[in-house]
């Protein structure tokens, strides 16, 4: 078999396609990234060139390469407790200010959105178990997606990695955590069950239209893969999707100020977050 | 009370998403008093390239902060010739924050911008030309330096050719050198205009 390459002409080809499918902007730079996992993806698919996968990937109707095309692409680099301030900043400061608006009959609804192998919504499960006393007086609802069906499925096992739970204290790894093997720790069954996962493309609408009534969002480090005009469509899906007076965490490199000016930016004491506006 | 799972909420509610969602329903909803609802159909309409003067009319007297970004997402997300036009109308206005929201559009949409920058710079209208400075600011083009230069060359107004000093200083390289000391003898009894010469000069030789 030849040696399969990939042309400046196909990566732009490629490029393109991907991002109206699914929003992810690839520079320039990310060329050798992109190249290699193409190339993986040729050869696991047995096409024959750049041109037949093109074509498997546009025209096959499942979808299925796709998808398997998207979890390469995808980083998911993450681990528990990953920029704990704001997840203090949710126990002392976001949660307080919901509660004092908010129905005691309803509950309170918590998206972690690119949720990736979950250490992040588990996380938020955590510190909502061991730091927020008002967990008893309320109902809680925490929404898990992404994009990457395979992190889901990894996700929902529940199954990390030591580097993944170093940044946890002891007794919350021995609390939550059953050591499976040498290298493994699997977080407890009930706190698998706190957390609902889906899967979702945040670049279609007839996706997204159905996440409604948050009080909080996390999205973290998935808003610097976008490119401008995919940032401003996020910011609007999650203004559809926030509740007026709800929260939205990014990570510490983004800003929503300087993408959409339809938040308000609010300075707690453990954390810079935004917030959609009570009164619209 | 704790953790509970498969909210009824996650169905889509709300009378809003019950409307028609096609061109002519969607049309009649910018008329509507609810901004929530006029939102809705802006961003429906976004599928939609022939609703670019509807959008370019509402943009025009829509005065709700979260209808008014809707309809330059919407207007960058059609990104054809006609949306690119309107917007440009809009640099027109007497609303200074409309303006600068369309800059920020246009500067999304540059391939589409590219053909009426020259015209732009030659608007008799001297605010306009300086709204076009501001866009070549963020837009990644080749030309951004020359069209530059030729500003500070040629145009008449102090203001204009300050605001493109400052473009300048920013992407300039040594080829605006010589166009930029030439500068100072055009307006040689305006001293801000020496001060930020001298200062992009700097800054470009230091870069």
């Amino acid at each position: 078999m030849a040696e399969i390459t990939i042309s400046q002409e196909d990566f732009n080809k490629f490029k393109e396609f991907f991002y109206r499918k699914t929003g992810i902007y690839f520079e320039e730079s990310k060329r050798y990234f992109v190249d290699k996992r193409l190339i993986e993806r040729i050869k696991e698919t047995g096409s024959e060139s750049f041109r037949d996968y093109f074509t498997l990937l546009r025209f096959q109707a499942s979808g299925e390469e796709l998808q398997k095309l998207t979890n390469c692409m995808t980083v998911n680099e993450t681990y528990f407790f990953r920029e704990e301030h704001q997840f203090k900043c949710l126990v002392n400061s976001m949660l307080p200010e919901i509660i004092k608006q908010k129905d005691r009959n309803k509950r309170i609804r918590i998206w972690s959105i690119p949720c990736s192998t979950g250490e992040e919504p588990y996380s938020i499960v955590i510190y909502l178990l061991e730091w927020w006393r008002d967990l008893e007086n309320w109902d809680v609802e925490i929404i898990a997606s992404d994009i990457d069906t395979e992190v889901l499925q990894k996700a929902k096992a529940g199954l990390f990695s030591p580097r993944s739970v170093q940044h946890l204290p002891a007794n919350i790894l021995r609390k939550y955590f059953e050591k499976k093997g040498n290298d493994l720790y699997q977080i407890s069954q009930d706190l698998r069950n706190s957390v609902e996962f889906t899967r979702l493309n945040l670049n279609d609408p007839t996706e997204t239209k159905a996440y409604r009534n948050f009080d909080i969002i996390y999205c973290r480090n998935l808003l610097i893969y976008f490119d401008d005009i995919s940032r401003r469509h996020a910011a609007e899906i999650f203004f559809d999707a926030l509740n007026s007076g709800g929260f939205i965490c990014l990570g510490h490199s983004e800003s929503m100020s300087r993408i959409s000016s339809l938040f308000k930016v609010v300075k707690f004491p453990d954390a810079i977050v935004y917030q959609k506006p009570e009164v619209l | 009370m704790g953790f509970v799972k498969k909210s009824d909420d996650m169905e889509i509610h709300g009378d809003e998403r019950k409307r028609e969602r096609d061109l002519p329903g969607l049309l009649q909803q910018l008329q509507e008093a609810d901004p929530a609802i006029r939102r809705w159909a802006v961003r429906d309409l976004a599928q939609y390239p022939e609703a670019v003067p509807h959008l370019i009319d509402l943009l025009n007297r829509e005065t709700v902060p979260f209808v008014r970004e809707a309809v330059f997402t919407s207007l960058v997300t059609i990104g054809s010739l006609s949306a690119v036009e309107g917007l440009l109308s809009c640099l027109r206005s007497d609303d200074a924050a409309l303006r600068n929201e369309t800059i920020e559009a246009l500067q999304n949409l540059p391939d589409l911008v590219v053909p009426f920058i020259d015209k732009l710079l030659a608007d008799p209208d001297s605010d306009v030309r300086i709204l076009t400075i501001n866009i070549l600011e963020a837009l990644k083009h080749p030309n951004v330096e020359d069209w530059l230069i030729k500003v500070i060359q040629q145009d008449p107004h102090v203001n204009v050719c300050t605001t493109a000093v400052d473009v300048l200083s920013e992407v300039g390289t040594e080829k605006a050198l010589p166009a930029l000391e030439a500068l100072k003898k055009r307006f040689p009894g305006e001293t801000f205009v020496q001060f930020a010469v001298d200062t992009a000069i700097t800054t470009i030789r230091g870069a």
